[in-house]
């Protein structure tokens, strides 16, 4: 018990390290949150649009789809200050990954709390105050119970892991392809559609929605965002959590494995 | 002043001609790269689709429609990338001191910097582009006369030398802060979407904006207009045929913004 | 050729704020620190002079020289190259100067090395006879032909400093700038460019200004050196001078058979450990052959090394000194 402690100490330390690192590279933050500006400016427009004239669509109103735009769009603001995946593929490029791997912690796991303390530094100078001024200005739909804010909560972070485990698992493919270039742009298309990022996956075409929901990228926004908005509830809400663990287990264990294997594989050709 | 321009052009063809030779050399990172941004712009379409599906038009304009909005910037995006492209990553040649080397040799930097990267890679968008606009050319039976060809050649030359100048005008702040390829993505990334959906559906203001202060509208909205036979609130249908003169104005501008910069940089260095 | 009146160059720097709180107020406010980093200067250089610039780390050494390549413009003073002011018409500085910096390349990394002189050519707009005749010479001097079609970034370091100064020299300039020519070369490398330098001057008649914190550079090629640091100037004319004052130091290092007590009239024991001792003497009061011959009457020596002063250590025993 003791040494979990230590070890959880050490790994808060990587976090407490980067938060102040921070600050560093605040030019990079500010570009960050203008980009995620513009584009809820950009998707509140084009839901705006496309409701013109009409009430619901697809049963969904437009004060739900706008409010899950929102949170929707906070939630990207908030994964994109901890990406993993430039920094394995240049670790890995380099070959500095050796140095990281002889060293006494787990690699995923540091990178993973160096990551949340980018994301705390980013959520409370920049993603909380601009949100909270939104929020109050547009006052979208929220969640109306602490059980509803504890779910969304939860979910929020399962998604967070799923992301953080895929991600990870694909930067480490670099071990065995050189170039990625064709295969990452597949991968992120694929979050962005099938995440329902930008467009919630009530408006997909019912195949592509049953596809969707087989797979695990819809648990990295569009479970945490439709519980905010209350387009989740009751059983539906529970067994989308129980699938976003399932995923987070899954994912969680096709990291370790190609990890294991990463690692033999820098030890048998040494780097 | 002909002697000189002559002189300028031989040089360029041989450090761009240096500089395919040099990228030929990978070519399995080549047709990578290639593949890669057609793969990019495919699952933006798809994207498009798909938020079609359930509404069938946004704002009078339908999915074909708005394939031709995208392809129009994407042709021009790809083409303006080919010269300015490695203009993003100006701050690297900053950071590292390479740049010196462009300010201790006979020619202008700004030409000599250009002449650097000659970039093949962007050939994935152009196919994508030429593919997707003769896909809405069929879908929506365009029947194009030559007046109407013209405007569509001027937007293409136009919005290459609106974004060329946006990418200038952006590795300008490497002078500044020695970072631009970030602020390259999150800026000029964001941008590139929100153009790709008609201008009419966003607030006066920033329709504005994107007229006047970054000309992205001239790239492909208003000689969509002109194109497609549609009608805008505000703006008249002969602004379309005004991209050229909006580009060759807005590059120049982003040209003596970057000359500034070099001069910042003579007095603080890296 | 040069002449430098009373230059500074001042810098502005970004300051680190301490602690977590400290790292959100940067996220909001800036504060700089200023740097001076050549603090008003002056000197001047006659046409076929070798020039030594030394001096340590950030002492100031690049800063002037990119100053006088015309890529930073001072913050007072006014600097001549031949006649032109290297920061306002940086272009026509360009052609009468050539440039190597010893840490970065000025080739195309993806090239052929060949290639990159070809494209010189293009750009210093070099007549075909006048380059065909330069790369013939340096080609031979040099031994440039032994990679001159590989890429530049699979050169090994020698060469590519063979290749840069090669490549610095295709258009005749009347001044060359050489910032660490040397750096992380191996004895071999360096003395043949330290050869190609002295040549260069003596054939061509090519006034060089060479960067160095290499003592041994300055020893082999330069009459005069300027010695700076932090921004100013703490010496500048004959090499010899200063040697005949600093230069006589010598460190000994030895390696004695057992444990032996050290006892030696005029020589001061600077460090032990175990069985290897450091010693420092002055040539003027015993040579090497005499300690030596002294030592080895009393004790076993296993092995020796003798060194220099190094040019930190002149440096400060002009601060304590002075000259």
């Amino acid at each position: 018990m003791a040494g979990l402690c230590g070890k959880l100490r050490m790994y808060l330390e990587f976090s407490r390290i980067s938060f102040q690192r921070a600050a560093a590279y605040r030019f990079e933050a500010w570009m960050r949150l203008f980009s995620n500006v513009v584009f809820l400016f950009m998707w509140g427009f084009i839901w705006y649009g496309l409701y013109m004239d009409r009430d619901s669509v697809s049963g969904v109103t437009f004060q739900s789809v706008f409010s899950y735009v929102l949170i929707s769009q906070m939630l990207q603001g908030i994964h994109s200050a901890g990406t993993p995946l430039w920094e394995i593929q240049e670790k890995v490029r380099s070959g500095d990954i050796v140095t990281e791997i002889i060293r006494p912690y787990d690699y995923p796991t540091r990178l993973l709390f160096a990551d949340l303390g980018s994301i705390a530094f980013y959520f409370l100078t920049a993603i909380f105050p601009l949100y909270s001024v939104i929020f109050l200005i547009f006052r979208p739909l929220i969640p109306t119970s602490p059980e509803q804010w504890f779910l969304f909560f939860l979910s929020v972070v399962l998604g967070y892991l799923i992301r953080y485990f895929i991600e990870l698992t694909f930067g480490l493919f670099t071990f065995w392809l050189i170039e990625t270039g064709g295969v990452e742009d597949i991968f992120y298309f694929a979050i962005s559609l099938f995440s329902g990022a930008t467009i919630p996956l009530w408006f997909f075409p019912g195949w592509l929605n049953t596809l969707a929901r087989y797979l695990p990228f819809q648990g990295i926004y569009f479970v945490p965002n439709a519980i905010f908005v209350g387009e989740l509830g009751g059983t539906e809400l529970f067994s989308a959590l129980t699938v976003q663990l399932f995923w987070v287990a899954v994912s969680f264990l096709i990291l370790r494995f190609v990890w294991y294997k990463a690692g033999k594989k820098i030890v048998g050709q040494g780097g | 002043m002909a002697r000189s321009i002559y002189n300028a052009l031989r040089i360029y063809w041989y450090m761009v001609e240096a500089s395919i030779r040099a990228q030929m050399q990978y070519s399995y990172a080549f047709i990578m790269n290639i593949l890669g941004w057609m793969m990019h712009y495919t699952g933006m379409a798809i994207t498009m689709w798909v938020l079609l599906y359930s509404f069938q038009a946004l704002n009078g304009w339908v999915y074909w429609e708005l394939i031709f909005l995208f392809a129009l910037s994407v042709l021009s995006w790809s083409i303006c990338t080919i010269f300015f492209f490695h203009f993003r990553k100006l701050d690297v040649h900053i950071v590292q001191g390479t740049f010196d080397r462009f300010l201790v040799r006979p020619i202008s930097p700004f030409f000599h910097f250009m002449a650097l990267k000659f970039d093949v890679g962007a050939l994935g968008q152009l196919f994508f582009s030429i593919g997707a606009f003769i896909l809405a050319y069929i879908k929506l039976s365009l029947h194009w006369s030559w007046a109407e060809w013209l405007v569509f050649l001027g937007a293409v030359i136009g919005g290459t030398l609106i974004q060329g100048g946006m990418l200038v005008l952006i590795s300008t702040i490497a002078f500044y802060t020695t970072r631009s390829e970030r602020v390259f993505w999150v800026l000029i990334f964001p941008f590139r979407n929100l153009i790709n959906y008609p201008l009419t559906i966003f607030p006066k203001a920033m329709q504005m904006f994107i007229t006047f202060v970054l000309p992205f509208a001239f790239v492909n909205y208003l000689p969509a207009l002109i194109l497609l036979d549609k009608a805008d609130p505000v703006f008249p249908g002969f602004w379309g045929s005004l991209s050229i003169f909006v580009g060759i104005l807005f590059f120049w501008f982003s040209y003596r913004v970057w000359q500034k910069g070099v001069d910042r940089y003579n007095s603080t260095g890296s | 050729m040069i002449t430098v009146k009373n230059i500074s160059k001042i810098f502005y720097i970004n300051k680190r704020q301490e602690g977590m709180l400290g790292a959100i107020r940067s996220m909001f406010f800036r504060e700089y620190i200023e740097k001076i980093a050549v603090n008003d200067i002056s000197f001047s250089i006659s046409p076929g002079e070798i020039v030594g610039y030394i001096g340590p780390n950030g002492a100031g050494k690049s800063t002037t020289i990119k100053m006088l390549t015309g890529i930073l413009v001072p913050t007072s003073g006014e600097i001549r190259v031949n006649g032109v002011i290297p920061y306002r018409e940086r272009q026509k500085n360009a052609r009468q100067i050539g440039v190597v910096f010893g840490q970065r390349t000025q080739l195309w990394g993806d090239l052929p090395t060949v290639d990159s002189f070809e494209l010189l050519k293009q750009i210093y707009q070099i007549p075909e006879k006048k380059y065909r005749k330069n790369l013939e010479t340096f080609t031979e001097i040099l031994g440039l032909d032994e990679f001159l079609n590989t890429p530049v970034r699979q050169l090994s370091l020698g060469q590519r400093m063979r290749a840069d100064i090669a490549a610095s020299l295709l258009h005749d300039p009347a001044v060359l700038f050489l910032d660490e020519p040397t750096i992380g070369l191996d004895v071999v490398a360096k003395d043949r460019m330290r050869k190609f330098i002295r040549e260069v001057n003596k054939e061509r008649g090519v006034t060089v200004i060479l960067t160095t914190h290499d003592m041994s550079d300055i020893e082999k090629l330069c009459k005069r050196m300027i010695l700076i640091d932090k921004g100013k100037i703490m010496y500048d004319g004959e090499l010899a001078k200063i040697k005949e004052v600093f230069g006589r130091d010598r460190i000994l290092t030895i390696d004695f058979e057992g444990d032996v007590p050290f006892l030696e009239k005029g020589v001061q024991l600077i460090r032990s450990e175990g069985n290897r001792k450091w010693l420092k003497f002055n040539l003027e009061e015993i040579s090497t052959a005499q300690l030596l011959a002294e030592i080895a009457k009393k004790n076993e020596i296993k092995d020796f090394i003798i060194q220099e002063p190094e040019i930190d250590y002149i440096i400060r025993k002009i601060y304590e000194r002075g000259l």
